[in-house]
């Protein structure tokens, strides 16, 4: 049997890879999670929310300061940190959705912007980075150890692959088959004929604001442990992975969303082992979103064509 | 379905998950290294009085961009000219000390030179610290007759006239850590540094390693870090058991690399080298895993207040100046940096302008601190400086930072090191 698996790929046995992919499917999980979340609010909204990594750094800093700085029991801290973004996901919406709702796309997302420089600005101001120490959010799961395949997995890894894909289910159900489900669906085809229509625009909207900011804590909760450190800024901007995933989805399927961000985090670290590329990794949202963005623009000119 | 319902819903998963998770759940050495004399270290002219004169401007200029801070040089040296206002100052004159920040944009950085000497006026540079700094500017520098006292990273810090380190920087510290892992028995070496130094850092291990016969493998590292499982996985593959891995990054970014070998489980199956950065007690604390297991080239004495007078003051500069400021390697940095600019002031006969101070500068020669293994200089007319060339290795020993191996000179693997030590003989340096 171990014969038959002691093949390589470009030169790095299988044995060497399988890590590698348990890793990337991890951290792709929780782009593809962030995905969700963005698309989710995009489609009700019509906002490509910028500030979700800043907000999921904002929230980890605050469980990490509950779990270090008082006595308060631990899952008060992973609640805070979830519910944070929850809050201020929606208190944004709130106050700025309206402002924003006739607005194009492009003006809504640049105000995200300005929330993420805003939170970032906090967190550098309370929570410098420097001196001659770091910050960690470990998980408890982490600790749980299983042997998959012949290479280790722990918990919080399956936790982040169970959680996008429950997540990405419950989320397609909800939009199918409740009522509000249904108003977000409308809103984001037609936000004035359907609040004409009777729809409380501005409650359907709070509730996406509100359920993205809690998928987007849930991922602030789950990365710094991934990523071995609660690094703000590599928080903050691994948004970009996570709008390379919602890209690649079109803005609008939840599945491809999901399978974009779960490739994404492969790709990014099955690439590790291999030296003439490895130091590149770091450019695979961005290659894969543009390689996307061509074949479906493609797509589109024959669809166009033949309509002609 | 109501709103309320549909919130707790789609809250239902998050929450469910989060409670899997909750679920789930249920001696210091003070061995003396340095070049210092016995007795007491002094800021300064050390008589306790307040200068009230004229200030004497001096101005700093550190790399501060997401995973990694270098400001604390440039504090600690802030911290150091508080404590020589407090006590006489340079002559009655206090040092009225400015540090910026940059983050790598060399426009910036050409910009912030040009205000500090032509707009600031500083008589002098003092506590640099930078990626990329020192390339950008030393041409400036040097055109205007200034030499910066500062903490050097990248090559020109340490093959241009205008800088003169009180470190020796990653290139040469990372061949000492690798020339302590190769003493070790190890056979092959993965290293990893930020991609924007990586090839002036890490090039002086692979021609080490090329000369002992040791396998190299590089491995630039984006910054921030945002998969550090999988790049030390990929350095295990390579090094494999019995062999080293090498970290060549600041406290603010080895300890995603340190905690992913820990969740591993690879960390006690390879020998760990280390550049200077994470040589302090707040990190041996964090990682008792890498117990006895550590070889990290420290350029400086060991972080101990018993090591001699300076490493006593300046504990006591931290704790009355800036009490934020952990002691570590960068504060040994900023101290010296600031240490040494004094002196130079302090030797100035007549009036403090920039051309007397860098003249000052330039005359520096055998000064002896605890701090260092031989004595610092920075030597007329010289075309580079090197003077921090022999250093210790120290390892983690619960929670505290203990020495390893006593000075040893780095293994000149270029030839600037080479002739380093050729000055450093002829004009009798140090």
């Amino acid at each position: 049997m171990s014969s038959v698996l002691a093949f390589s790929i470009f030169g790095v046995q299988w044995q060497f890879l399988k890590p590698f992919i348990v890793v990337g499917l991890a951290f792709g999980s929780v782009y593809a999670l962030s995905g969700v979340g963005l698309v989710v609010l995009y489609r009700a909204t019509g906002v490509l929310n910028l500030a979700f990594g800043a907000i999921g750094a904002g929230g980890a800093l605050i469980a990490y300061w509950i779990l270090n700085h008082t006595s308060w029991p631990h899952w008060l801290a992973y609640t805070t940190c979830v519910v944070f973004g929850g809050v201020v996901n929606l208190a944004y919406g709130m106050v700025f959705g309206p402002a924003f709702a006739r607005r194009d796309p492009l003006v809504k997302m640049m105000g995200t912007l300005g929330l993420a420089l805003i939170l970032l600005g906090i967190m550098a101001w309370r929570a410098p980075i420097g001196g001659a120490f770091a910050r960690f959010l470990p998980l408890p799961s982490t600790s749980h150890i299983y042997q998959v395949f012949g290479t280790s997995v722990n918990l919080t890894q399956i936790i982040a692959i169970a959680l996008a894909v429950v997540l990405t289910l419950v989320i397609t159900i909800f939009l199918r088959v409740t009522k509000l489900g249904t108003a977000m669906r409308a809103l984001a085809n037609d936000r004035e004929i359907t609040a004409t229509l009777g729809v409380p625009a501005r409650r359907v909207e709070a509730a996406a604001w509100f359920g993205s900011g809690l998928v987007c804590g849930a991922a602030g909760l789950i990365l710094p442990d991934l990523l071995t450190s609660l690094d703000y800024s590599a928080l903050t901007f691994l948004v970009i992975a996570s709008l390379a995933a919602a890209l690649i989805g079109r803005l609008q399927s939840l599945w491809v969303t999901l399978l974009g961000g779960l490739v994404v985090g492969l790709v990014q670290a099955v690439l590790a082992p291999y030296t003439s590329v490895t130091q590149y990794r770091s450019a695979t949202p961005f290659v894969l979103a543009i390689a996307a963005l061509l074949v479906l623009s493609r797509r589109r000119v024959v669809s166009i064509s033949r309509a002609q | 379905m109501t709103v309320r319902k549909a919130i707790v819903a789609m809250a239902l998963p998050v929450a469910l998950i989060a409670a899997a998770v909750l679920a789930a759940g249920a001696a210091s050495s003070t061995a003396k290294v340095g070049t210092g004399a016995a007795g007491t270290a002094k800021c300064g002219l050390g008589n306790g009085k307040k200068a009230t004169g004229t200030p004497i401007k001096i101005d700093g200029l550190d790399m501060l961009i997401p995973g990694v801070d270098f400001t604390t040089v440039g504090k600690v040296a802030a911290a150091y000219f508080a404590c020589v206002n407090d006590n006489g100052g340079i002559n009655g004159h206090p040092v009225k000390y400015t540090l910026y920040t940059e983050q790598l944009n060399p426009a910036q950085e050409a910009a912030l030179a040009r205000k500090m000497v032509q707009s600031d006026k500083a008589v002098g540079i003092v506590g640099n610290t930078s990626f990329a700094e020192c390339g950008t500017n030393w041409k400036y520098y040097k055109s205007k007759g200034y030499v910066v006292i500062g903490a050097g990273v990248q090559a020109e810090c340490y093959s241009t006239p205008s800088y003169v380190e009180t470190n020796m920087g990653p290139r040469y510290s990372n061949i000492g850590a690798a020339q302590a892992l190769i003493g070790a028995g190890v056979k092959k070496i993965a290293i990893a540094s930020p991609d924007t130094i990586s090839a002036y850092a890490d090039s002086g291990v692979a021609e080490l390693g090329s000369q002992k016969g040791v396998q190299v493998k590089i491995f630039p590292t984006h910054l921030p870090v945002t998969d550090a499982t999988s790049q030390v996985l990929a350095m295990y593959q390579f090094a494999g058991n019995g062999n080293g891995i090498m970290l060549d990054f600041t406290p603010d970014t080895a300890p995603a690399f340190m905690k992913a070998a820990i969740s591993l489980g690879i960390e006690p199956k390879v020998k760990w080298g280390s550049s200077t950065p994470i040589a302090n007690t707040l990190m041996a604390a964090q990682f008792p895993q890498f117990d006895g297991n550590l070889w990290i080239n420290q350029e400086f004495s060991n972080v101990d207040p018993k090591v001699g007078p300076d490493s006593a003051l300046m504990f006591q500069i931290l704790k009355k100046y800036a009490p934020s400021i952990a002691p570590q390697a960068f504060a040994q940095m900023g101290y010296m940096d600031a240490k040494f600019s004094t002196i130079a002031l302090l030797n100035i006969k007549g009036a403090i302008t920039a051309k007397s101070y860098n003249l000052a500068v330039r005359s520096l020669k055998d000064i002896k601190t605890d701090m260092l293994c031989k004595p610092w200089y920075v030597g007329n007319a010289l075309p580079y400086h090197i003077p921090n060339n022999t250093d210790i290795t120290v390892d983690y020993k619960s929670g505290q930072v203990v020495v390893k191996q006593g000075c040893f000179d780095i293994a000149p693997v270029d030839k600037q090191l080479t002739q380093t030590r050729v000055w450093e003989k002829k004009y009798h340096l140090n």
